[in-house]
């Protein structure tokens, strides 16, 4: 297969682009920057990206915990249910025996 | 404490990352290119790209990539700065205006991690499920995409793979699949994880391959159907699609390494690749059906197409057209044809986009004396590398040019058109002729006017009142009418006496015969002797402008007298003297001009050397006051005035061409971008609106001027890299050192391409073995067959022409380091001086280096002296007639001696290396590899360095300067500038060997080179901004700035200025200003202090009116002691002449 197979019908968003692009004087050299972007209006973001603070060690016993416990967890909802606290004392105590 | 004003000259030219997509609409297809912190948005039309907005993003862009959310018609922007901030972006309009909205955003940092080493990674799943981010080693970072939260949670899972080459989000697959090339002891690896969505953990590993190519570097995901993804190695280029593979391993892409793609079809058939040697290769995959009948890959075929500027990134715009990326030079934008032009390339350039990075040096040069820098730079690596001449002043566009030498005058006028508008004749001036051409669009014919005197010379020649026109020679001023052009009055001086400087407006006329001066109105139909009068001494110019443009007369007279070498003002019609003003000197005025900017009247004096003189002219008595003085050229200069854009100009015809106009009540002087003008006219014909004619030695020049004053950037490629530059006056030559790589071959090193050091006429290199090698190592001079060599030369460039003069090539394993021009001891002769190391792979440290003295004169480069080293020496700096080196670890002295020698004076050692060297007086500051800076101060008597004080704080410095004897500015390798002070007055010792941080700032760019010097003319007219010295500096993404110190009470008003600016504008991704400037390493964070953000301050001036009013309401100024509320207008003034600083 010839090069020029291979740059047969290459994409065309609008076949209108580039088509008046004036080459007549040669290739063009500019430094031109667009008008500097000032924004003054306060658009609040609609989504904040959060990054979870908590070890992934942590996160990976939490996980093995719940894998591991999934019956008790729904036996005993107050405790478990939103309750970080009692999830990460459990955590450290298995952190810290190994 | 310590006050800085620093501001971005030239912002960032290299780019780093680009994108297509439908940004700003749905329809519209936009390239966003991302330049260090800034994002520049372009609109893809039939002329080419438009551009149409720059954003700036606090902080540095380290990746940028574009999604599309399903079920949504335009395309967003995911943008992770290198300190970790994540943002999400998208373009819109109010009220056809282009606004940025953060869509989400977010730092995503962890508090503890090691920096991933392969650099930050960032890719979205091509269905926008999640963003994945390699950040730190042993872990990746998700964003699942969720669009009902109004929280992003980004989370991290555990990678155990180690040295992540890249890693790609693979398509067509049911969960987020990642693709990655990892690197263990065994080689690099690709292996898949697939994410589960809803715990937030790697679930399995689709597919793995272990041992792909021990280099390869990159992932192309490939689109569905056939999905899989391409990885490209060194000298393969493999496709796997979890099942099967197919590799190929051509050997067009062997010499170089491919390091970036772009996708063309979006079905994934077609590739482009680039390489670090700048070929553009396509990549087809072949397919063919398998038995399920489903496409499969069947081959890859890899053809180049043609070469382009080495590419950074690369994206596919439309029709064949693509966009070409670069931080190492220029970028492009090139077409791709369907057939082989004669140069074998199937890539033909359109468009290039100037980049100065990485700026490795730069050298500030005033060739014309004038208090004017002009800077040089070390610009691009590789192929790319170039010298480019920087200057601030006024462009001229231009539009034609005639050949036509030896002008002595040019006026337009209007010639059988009286009611156009426009002017449609050029009457020219010669010795002893006059030609007129009539301009008819844009055709241009030689013509006659019946009443003009063609075979002499025009002194002047103009359309005055009645439709008449006017020619004056030195024989006789001649009314020629309008409209049959035929002569109708004539006057004469009496005696016949010969006309010899005359000056006309619309209505009335000046002869000067020697010191007779005749003055004649113009009237229908004839010309009228009003009155006469005989001044002391010979007349040597003349003006007789109208100070007010609606008027049509002038009620005075601008003399410049020879002899007593005076100004003089007369009045009209009386000729009588009003004031008489000695210039001084012995230099005859040349050219005197009476003109008003902004409502405030002026006489401008032009002297015979360049130099000029102005007052302020009372316009009622003629009085001259406030008497200043200018050096414009060098060469006798000519006044005229011209107007555009409604503003009263004049332009100064010298050597060094200058427009004077006036803002905020100040002269400012513009240099103009042409070598010479002299004559010039302003000229409004159809073809040429609002244009200047311009006279040069052998042509006419048709053209526009540009508004305001820039820096124009001219390139002189090299085709090597340059690495230092230093000006030598007295040979008028730059030295500058360069690399090229050369190619191991049978018959020894072949340059791999031809430039600069190869195309000269004149080479010499050092030979090998004229040094003994001790401890150096054996293996490296003999490189193996096929290995690339760098290749160190020193290049002697004449100052003016750019031609290379001379190459000097160093030995094969020696690396030149630094270069400098100095006069040494008693010897008359100024020297290259070089210092070099001998490089080999298996020595951590250089052992061995060369101090090299070279004489370049009378065309030869002859080598002096030379003086082995004891390691690299990585600087070299001129110290009273001595050269002070930095060489490894010590920083030594040495004196030249009378039989031409180099002997070592004194060192001093407690560095780990020194790599950069900076000098005041006695004075050394000393910048090192990890110990930030040290004083030195040298001993004249003992003879000897003394560590005066030091910064104990570890900072790897990347460059380093003096800013006064007290103050010491350094910019280190995590992007901060700092600046340490020496306290002098200190009572104990310790508390003086202490150089405490005074000043601190983030830059977010790389500075290589710190270098005094002004981009604006120095002590030209009324210093406006209490700054005090200058340095500037260049970087790697090809930014230039400026740091200048200012005065407490100036640096609290900006301060206070700057904090309410951070309220006023609001930011793009949400990251404050005090984050983005706060100084930051490893080590810790601080906020900024001592030093003002010029860039967002400048800022003031693009905002509207009530946003300028709301951002200095309470804002306080200091007026003459006392304390006021400063008014918009005292802001802008202040703002407006800080930006002449640059």
């Amino acid at each position: 297969m010839s090069i020029s197979e291979f740059l047969k019908d290459l994409p065309c968003h609008n076949e209108q682009n580039f088509s008046l692009f004036n080459t007549e004087n040669g290739i063009r050299t500019s430094l031109r920057r667009p008008s500097v972007y000032i924004p003054t209006l306060d658009i609040p973001s609609e989504q904040i990206i959060v990054t979870e603070k908590k070890n992934i060690l942590l996160r990976y016993l939490h996980q093995q915990w719940d894998k591991k416990n999934p019956v008790k967890k729904r036996e005993h909802p107050p405790n478990t249910d939103n309750g970080d606290g009692p999830a990460r004392k459990r955590s450290r105590l298995d952190g810290s025996s190994t | 404490m310590s006050h800085h004003y620093i501001i971005t000259a030239q912002k960032p030219t290299a780019v780093t990352a680009c994108v297509t997509g439908n940004f700003t609409s749905s329809t519209d297809l936009n390239l966003i290119i991302a330049k260090n912190s800034r994002l520049e948005i372009y609109l893809v039309t039939p002329e080419g790209l438009r551009s149409l907005k720059e954003v700036g993003i606090n902080g540095k862009i380290a990746v940028m990539k574009h999604f599309r959310p399903a079920n949504e018609q335009k395309d967003r922007l995911f943008v992770l700065t290198q300190r970790y901030n994540a943002m999400i972006l998208e373009c819109g309009t109010i009220d056809d205006n282009i606004e940025i909205f953060t869509k989400a955003h977010g730092n995503v940092a962890d508090r503890v991690g090691k920096p991933a080493e392969t650099g930050i990674l960032a890719v979205i799943d091509p269905k926008a499920r999640v963003i994945g981010m390699r950040l730190y080693e042993g872990l990746f970072k998700i964003i699942p995409l969720d669009s009902d939260t109004n929280e992003l949670k980004a989370t991290t899972l555990r990678m155990e793979e180690m040295l992540v080459q890249d890693v790609e989000f693979l398509h067509g697959t049911q969960h987020p699949t990642l693709i990655v090339i990892h690197q263990d002891v065994n080689g690099r690896h690709i292996k898949t994880h697939e994410i589960n969505m809803r715990d937030k953990e790697f679930m399995k590993i689709a597919w793995k391959q272990d041992n792909v190519e021990t280099e390869a570097t990159m992932i192309i995901p490939v689109p569905s159907p056939l999905g899989g993804a391409i990885i490209i190695g060194m000298e393969s280029i493999i496709y796997h699609d979890g099942i099967s593979y197919t590799a190929v391993a051509p050997s067009i892409i062997k010499q170089s390494t491919i390091n970036c793609y772009a996708r063309v079809d979006s079905k994934g058939s077609r590739y482009l690749l680039g390489n670090m040697s700048g070929h553009l290769f396509m990549l087809f995959l072949e397919t063919r059906e398998n038995s399920k009948g489903a496409p499969c890959v069947k081959d890859l075929k890899v053809e180049l197409l043609g070469e382009t500027s080495i590419p950074e990134c690369i994206t596919y715009l439309d029709n064949g057209v693509l966009f070409i990326g670069s931080r190492h030079g220029d970028s492009q934008l090139v077409k791709l044809n369907k057939n082989v032009n004669e140069n074998g390339s199937y890539v033909v350039p359109m468009e290039t986009f100037t980049n100065l990075g990485p700026i490795m040096d730069i050298c500030v040069v005033d060739l014309e004396r004038q208090g004017q820098g002009q800077i040089i730079t070390c610009s691009g690596s590789f192929k790319e590398g170039s010298l480019r001449i920087i200057r601030n002043g006024i462009g001229i566009q231009e539009h034609a040019c005639i050949d036509l030498p030896g002008i002595k005058g040019m006026w337009a006028l209007k010639v059988g058109i009286e009611d156009s508008p426009f002017e449609n004749t050029l009457v020219l001036a010669f010795v002893g002729h006059t030609r007129i051409l009539t301009l008819t669009g844009e055709e241009v014919e030689e013509t006659e006017i019946p009443g003009f005197l063609n075979e002499q010379q025009t002194f002047y020649c103009g359309n005055v009142d009645f439709g008449q026109i006017i020619q004056v020679t030195p024989l006789t001023a001649r009314l020629v009418q309008g409209e049959n052009r035929a002569l109708i009055s004539e006057w004469k001086p009496p005696n016949n006496r010969r006309i010899g400087v005359v000056a006309c407006n619309f209505t009335q006329l000046v002869c000067a015969s020697a010191s007779d001066v005749y003055y004649i109105e113009i009237k229908d139909g004839e010309l009228k002797q009003i009155s006469h009068t005989t001044l002391a001494y010979e007349v040597a110019c003349l003006d007789i402008s109208v100070l007010d443009y609606k008027e049509t007369r002038s009620d005075m007279v601008a003399v410049g007298l020879w002899t007593d070498i005076s100004a003089c003002v007369l009045r009209l019609p009386t000729l009588e003297t009003l004031t008489i003003e000695k210039l001084g000197g012995e230099i005859i005025p040349r050219s005197i001009l009476m003109t008003c900017f902004e409502g405030i009247n002026y006489l401008l004096c032009a002297l015979g050397d360049g130099s000029m003189f102005y007052f302020s002219l009372n316009g009622a008595d003629g009085t001259l006051s406030e008497k200043k003085k200018v050096t414009l050229g060098t060469q006798p200069t000519i006044l005229k005035t011209f107007r555009s854009l409604s503003t009263t100009n004049v332009f100064a015809c010298s050597d060094r061409p200058t427009v004077i106009y006036s803002s905020n009540h100040k002269l400012v002087f513009s240099n103009v971008n042409l070598k010479e003008v002299n004559h010039m006219c302003s000229l409004n014909a159809s073809a040429y609106q609002d244009s200047l004619a311009l006279a040069t030695k052998n042509s006419v020049i048709l053209g526009t001027i540009d508004e305001i004053q820039k820096l124009h950037i001219r390139t002189v490629p090299l085709g090597e890299a340059p690495r230092r530059i230093a000006y030598q006056e007295s040979s008028q030559t730059f030295g500058v050192i360069t690399l090229r790589t050369d190619i191991q071959d049978s018959a020894g090193l072949i340059p791999s391409r031809s430039s600069a050091s190869t195309q000269t006429q004149n080479v010499t290199s050092s030979s090998v073995g004229s040094l003994p090698k001790p401890g150096a190592g054996t293996s490296a001079s003999t490189a193996e067959f096929g290995q690339e060599v760098e290749i160190h030369n020193l290049l002697i460039i004449d100052q003016n022409t750019f031609e290379v003069l001379h190459a000097h090539q160093f030995m094969q394993t020696e690396y030149a380091l630094s270069l400098m021009s100095a006069k040494l001891g008693d010897d008359p002769n100024t020297y290259y001086i070089v210092g070099t190391a001998f490089v080999y792979p298996e020595e951590a440290d250089p052992k061995v280096g060369r101090i090299i003295i070279y004489h370049y004169s009378e065309g030869k480069l002859q080598q002096v002296a030379e003086k082995e080293i004891k390691g690299a020496c990585y600087s070299l700096v001129e110290f009273n007639g001595k050269v002070l080196a930095s060489i490894n670890s010590t920083v030594r002295l040495f004196e030249w001696t009378s039989d031409k020698d180099l002997r070592l004076e004194c060192s001093h050692f407690n560095n780990i290396i020194a790599l950069y060297v900076k000098t005041k007086g006695d004075f050394i500051l000393v910048g090192d590899l990890m110990r930030s800076i040290t004083l030195l101060q040298h001993k004249q008597m003992e003879g000897s360095f003394e560590e005066i004080s030091r910064d104990y704080e570890p900072k790897w410095m990347t460059a380093v300067e003096i800013l006064d004897d007290d103050t010491f500015l350094g910019a280190e390798n995590s992007l901060n500038l700092f600046v340490c002070q020496k306290d002098s007055a200190a009572t104990t010792d310790e508390e003086r060997q202490q150089m405490p941080e005074v000043a601190q700032y983030h830059l977010g760019d790389f500075v290589n080179v710190f270098r005094h010097g002004s981009l604006v003319m120095q002590n030209v007219g009324e210093r406006t901004t209490p700054t005090h010295g200058c340095v500037l500096y260049g970087t790697v993404s090809g930014a230039i700035g400026l740091v200048t110190q200012i005065p407490n009470d100036f640096y609290e008003f900006l301060r206070s200025l700057e904090e309410r600016l951070t309220h006023t504008i609001k930011t793009v991704g949400k990251i404050e200003h005090c984050f983005w400037r706060s100084y930051c390493t490893d080590m810790k964070t601080e906020t900024s202090e001592g030093f003002i953000d010029g860039d967002l301050i400048e800022s003031f001036l693009d905002l509207n009116r009530s946003k300028m009013i709301d951002t200095v309401s309470g804002l306080e100024i200091d007026v003459g002691g006392t304390k006021r509320e400063a008014t918009v207008d005292d802001v802008i003034k202040i703002v407006e002449d800080l930006t002449r600083i640059h």
